[in-house]
């Protein structure tokens, strides 16, 4: 579709920049005095038109800007969780000590451009745009990481961050280069139907290409061994940034690294279809499940060590990717919906986990798990809900976590293959839960009930137990959630 | 009622717990009330289900089914037969029992309850459940509730005990989690029905790393329910968690969830895959024999009376592990009878053991409540020098005739004395066992001596010779106790002189899973 | 020499030049300038491809190189900017000293 046309079907994406620009302005004119209010009150509405554009847009599925980018329900899903998870990461930024010293005027545009960002990389379908998606959501990134500019943690992880982040993208491109040249063109479609008649030399070119980008997709979603970003900048950003980068950016990953495998190195452009084949015989799934694996083992394992609770999450997170890539092992119908299905799950949880790790903090100016004792005594309206996330990262019952670690080994159970890996998942899952349940034992076996409790915050404490009733509803009757997942569950693809 | 009755004895505990959030602070008397009035109502539909059990019918009775996840297939399904009527009425029995015996909690007693009804309504769940999904939740929501028991009201090494009761279950069911699946997958329609299941999952023929798929799956539920039951070598976790719980936990984790071990095995190993179960029943009463000498032998080395009382559970289950065995009596040159005495046993044998070990461990609660300690003996790192290897009691029965009285019909219950509970069980799994593995049986056996060794050692220690003067002081059974204690011993001696309205519910359910265990598995040629 | 071959060579030499000067080098913006390389090994490529691809009348690869050079110039300024701050809190810009997370 030709430019001009495609631009009624880009309007969430176009009000979202049209109102970052007149923020900026509006913020130049803006007196220091109330800055962070009016901004953040500004963002919040530009939030709230972009969610109304996007609840109008229900196009089933179309190319835009001469195919740059497919406008889709599997787009749409994702662009819904990356716009709950800034607004609540809006909603509690107030209420976070660690950023009170600073000015937030400009955090707040960083975040809206990170979350434009984000809302590229579900729709792009071009190397290009590919490419461009990633590099705007990591420079945000790069900058929110260090936000706390006196901070020395805060330098040191945007620092990591930065060199981590520009090298794995350069990587990317370099790969995306060569496919390029063995496509000819920068359009994924294109791509897949170049990739299909390649026989012979070109085979080696395209394991590294495919290689090289999946370094870049490996380091968005924290694939070992390309997480040792993630451990420090979770810790050393502000924990609101650390809450978002732990869901937002992963979940775009995913959905960006799985419309490209899927497309592009299908063998044919039928996706999402319920069985999947590599192009040319390729071992992808092989390689996505060492991958898996490695990094679900990885996470796990460092996670144990950690007493400092937010590198405990960061490792869990990697752990989590580990788990998800199990699915992206198959890449059929089902895999993907066990993908989408866990990553809504997913945002809930770990968001709920972090917003305790900022409350906590915020009281008391914990971090370390060993500081967390008696928790349960004393703020058992925020403990609680932390042991709900905490077993819902673990995956049990009746969580929703439960439900989406069925959904994901049942991928690999039902396609029959890799069971050495749904093996290997569930034992990590017995390994994670000697993890979380140390931050359980310190909270509620540690420490005796004294009857006191401190006062808890009502607005943080109110969002930590809105994120729970998702978590436990979903766990005991999940088909609104699933029903969600498979109505969104249609990717653009020509012909399709 | 009918269709309705499980869903209200499953969730009734949830509702109490969820009342509990809405009563203020600083009512502590309240929550137990609530507790004993959710249970204790419980209790009263649990005594009408058993009374309205059709005795007559090996179906599923009271049968419940609504689609609840249609797009995965699963359903709502719950339903009772011979083998789970005792299971439910022993899980509400116990459940009331221990919230009496957890009367004088005052750590954190809104949490305890709470969690407690909790526990109930996952035990209740997983006994009535048809659907393997979700047998599957409630089988491991029932370990967030115990593993806070434990962690938080439970003795010097709670935690440790917790943690390590939570991690070995956890190991078994997320492999039971993939046999599952697996299960699922691999029939056609897609199912978690385990009536449906039965058609289905020996239909099964796939390799995998060289081996049957059929008997992957058979050990991943086996190990699922062995750490469960405990089989050795499986059974580290017990001692430790039996010691470490309140009393009133202890009685819950002896008294039902090992059944949920052996249960599990009778509810889905045996049914969906004979063809694995006829083949592994040897293993099974090695196993069995196994556990029952081990058990007993290591009763023997304790002093620490609760200590000595886990480890007889232990024993306990590897006589029901040796009358499920039973099974293939036909094959192993046995008769028809040998089998039906040797799974109605283990069924009888489970629900007397649920009894009389509920009784041992509120028997044990009751002294050291009083004394504060249960050493039989002072073990030889005692931290008072001049107590080591010294006895820990003595002539307790002149203080307290009431108690020595209760610890007595109870101990000869656990070493199977005729006229009591255990002797019928105990018996018919042994008779079983001896027609279809006669060297293991009689091996077996001797761990019967080993028992009557450390239960008439303990006691003889403990109640008789002439009494200790640091616990003159010490009062008698207050009428709680004796009230908790009462309806057990009732049991105890109404099962061993009149077991038949007991075998009358069992009987025909297991008689027909001898012989679909059987026919399934000549129908496959074996 | 005016192949596509020769093209190709000197950006995967640039490209090994860039990954050698990323993994040796302790200096930050020593490290940025190996990064660049690989951006503009990547150019290099993309530039290439196009011209002998029989593509240059839609020019992909040209836009593309173009947005990776928009890109990388935000990149370094960004880059920049988090190494000053570094400067300022640790006194160096050599990338190991800023280590006090571990585990």
């Amino acid at each position: 579709m030709p430019n001009i046309e495609s631009l009624s079907f880009f309007l969430p994406e176009l009000f979202l920049t049209a109102s970052m620009v007149v923020i900026i302005l509006v913020d130049v004119f803006m007196g220091p005095a109330n800055r962070n209010r009016v901004v953040r009150q500004l963002s919040l509405a530009a939030l709230a038109v972009t969610a109304y554009l996007l609840w109008v847009q229900t196009d089933p599925g179309e190319a835009i800007f001469f195919g740059a980018l497919a406008v889709d329900p599997y787009s749409r899903f994702f662009k819904w969780l990356f716009l709950i998870a800034t607004a609540v990461i809006f909603f509690v930024t107030p209420y976070t000590s660690q950023l009170l010293k600073t000015a937030r005027h400009e955090y707040y545009l960083f975040l809206l451009a990170v979350m434009f960002g984000l809302f590229l990389m579900a729709s792009a379908q071009d190397l290009i745009i590919i490419y461009l998606s990633i590099e705007i959501v990591s420079i945000g990134s790069f900058v929110l990481a260090g936000f706390l500019k006196g901070d020395r943690h805060s330098n040191e992880s945007s620092l990591k961050y930065v060199i981590y982040g520009a090298f794995s993208s350069g990587v990317m491109l370099y790969g995306l280069s060569l496919l390029f040249g063995l496509a000819g063109s920068t359009n994924l479609f294109d791509v897949q139907r170049a990739l299909a008649s390649i026989t012979g030399p070109g085979d080696l070119i395209l394991v590294a290409a495919l290689l090289m980008i999946l370094v870049g997709f490996g380091y968005k979603i924290s694939m070992a061994p390309f997480h040792f970003w993630t451990p420090d900048v979770y810790q050393g950003a502000p924990t609101t940034i650390t809450a978002y980068l732990s869901v937002a950016p992963k979940a775009a990953g995913f959905a960006l690294a799985l419309r490209v495998l899927g497309i592009a190195f299908g063998d044919n452009l039928q996706f999402p279809a319920d069985q999947w084949f590599p192009v040319g015989n390729l071992a992808i799934g092989t390689v996505i499940a060492l991958f898996s694996g490695l990094t679900m083992t990885v996470g796990n394992i460092l996670a144990i060590q950690q007493n400092s609770v937010k590198r405990m999450l960061a490792y869990s997170s990697v752990a989590h990717a580990g788990y998800m890539l199990m699915a992206a092992t198959i890449l059929n119908t089902q895999a993907l919906g066990a993908v989408m299905f866990y990553l809504a799950v997913y945002l809930c949880m770990n968001l709920g986990a972090f917003l305790v790790v900022i409350l906590v903090h915020n009281k008391f100016g914990y971090d370390d798990i060993d500081d967390w004792r008696g928790l349960g005594f004393k703020l058992p309206l925020v403990a609680v809900p932390m042991g709900v996330f905490l077993f819902s990262l673990t995956g049990l019952p009746p969580t929703a976590g439960f439900v989406g670690k069925v959904y994901l080994f049942s991928v690999l159970i039902s396609s029959q293959q890799f069971w050495w890996l749904a093996v290997l998942g569930v034992l990590n899952s017995v390994v994670s839960l000697y993890y979380y349940l140390r931050i359980m034992k310190v909270m509620f076996l540690e420490g005796e009930p004294t009857g006191e409790t401190v006062s808890d915050h009502p607005a943080m404490t109110g969002m930590i137990l809105a994120l729970m009733v998702p978590v436990l509803l979903f766990g005991v009757y999940w088909s609104p959630l699933m029903g969600w997942v498979r109505a969104s569950l249609k990717i653009f693809t020509p012909g399709g | 009622m009918d269709a309705s009755i499980l869903t209200i004895l499953v969730f009734l505990p949830v509702l109490g717990a969820a009342a509990m959030l809405f009563v203020p602070r600083g009512q502590d008397e309240l929550f137990r009330w609530i507790a004993a009035g959710f249970t204790g109502v419980q209790l009263l539909f649990a005594c009408w289900v058993l009374w309205a059990f059709d005795r007559g019918s090996s179906q599923f009775q009271f049968e419940v089914v609504a689609a609840w996840i249609p797009s995965f297939n699963v359903n709502y399904h719950m339903g009772i037969d011979g083998l789970s009527m005792p299971m439910v009425f022993l899980t509400a029995l116990l459940s009331f029992i221990s919230i009496v015996a957890s009367w004088k909690i005052t750590k954190a007693p809104r949490g305890y309850f709470a969690l407690f009804l909790l526990l109930d309504a996952g035990m209740m769940g997983v006994f009535v459940s048809l659907d393997f999904f979700l047998f599957y939740m409630f089988w491991e929501v029932m370990l967030l509730p115990m593993y806070f028991l434990i962690g938080i009201w439970g003795g010097p090494q709670r935690q440790y005990a917790a943690i390590k009761f939570f991690l070995y279950t956890l190991f078994g069911s997320v492999l039971m989690l993939l046999a599952m699946l697996a299960l699922y997958f691999y029939s056609d329609p897609h199912t978690f029905n385990l009536i449906t299941l039965i058609s289905q999952a020996h239909k099964i023929d796939v390799m995998l790393w060289g081996i049957e798929m059929k008997w992957l799956i058979w050990f991943a539920l086996f190990i699922g329910f062995a750490i469960k039951v405990p089989i050795f070598p499986f059974h580290t976790w017990l001692p430790l968690a039996h010691v470490e719980a309140p009393t009133a936990v202890s009685v819950i984790l002896a008294g039902v969830l090992l059944k949920m071990g052996t249960y599990g095995l009778l509810r889905i190993s045996y049914p969906l895959l004979p063809d694995q179960t006829i083949v592994f029943a040897v293993a099974l009463a090695v196993l069995g024999v196994i556990n029952i000498i081990w058990g007993a032998a290591n009763a023997i080395a304790q002093v620490d009376l609760k200590r000595m009382v886990a480890y007889s559970s232990v024993s306990h289950m590897g006589i029901v592990l040796l009358g499920m065995a039973a099974v293939v009596s036909v094959r192993e040159g046995g008769t028809m009878a040998g089998a039906q005495l040797g799974m109605n046993g283990a069924v009888l044998q489970m629900f007397n053991h649920g009894i009389i070990t509920a009784a041992l461990f509120l028997l044990v609660g009751v002294i050291y409540d009083r004394a504060h300690h249960r050493y039989i003996v002072y073990p030889s790192d005692y931290k008072d020098k001049a107590l080591r290897g010294k006895l820990g009691f003595g002539g307790l029965a002149v203080g307290l005739p009431i108690f020595s009285g209760f610890v007595a019909l109870v101990f000869f219950a656990g070493l199977g004395l005729p006229a009591l509970s255990g002797f019928i069980s105990e018996a018919m799994c042994f008779l079983g066992g001896f027609s279809t593995f006669r060297t293991l049986t009689i091996i077996g056996t001797f761990g019967i001596l080993l028992n009557a060794v450390y239960f008439l050692r303990a006691y003889q220690r403990m109640f008789m010779g002439s009494p200790n003067e640091r616990w003159s002081g010490l009062s008698d059974m207050s009428p709680r106790e004796i009230g908790m204690l009462a309806p057990l011993v009732i049991i105890i001696i109404f099962l061993g002189v009149y077991p038949s309205p007991a075998l009358n519910v069992i009987s025909l359910t297991m008689n027909n899973l001898i012989e679909l265990v059987n026919a399934a598995s000549s129908l496959a040629g074996m | 020499m005016d192949s596509l071959e020769s093209y190709l060579f000197i950006g995967l030499v640039l490209f090994c030049f860039g990954l050698y000067a990323v993994m040796t080098r302790r200096n930050g913006v020593a490290v940025l300038m190996g990064i660049e390389l690989i951006l503009n090994a990547a150019n290099l490529n993309l530039v290439a491809f196009n011209r002998f691809g029989g593509l240059s009348e839609q020019l992909p690869g040209q836009v593309f190189a173009l947005m990776v050079i928009v890109m990388a110039a935000c990149e370094a300024a960004v880059a920049l900017a988090i190494i000053i701050n570094l400067y300022k809190t640790f006194q160096t810009i050599h990338i190991d000293e800023a280590r006090e997370m571990r585990g």
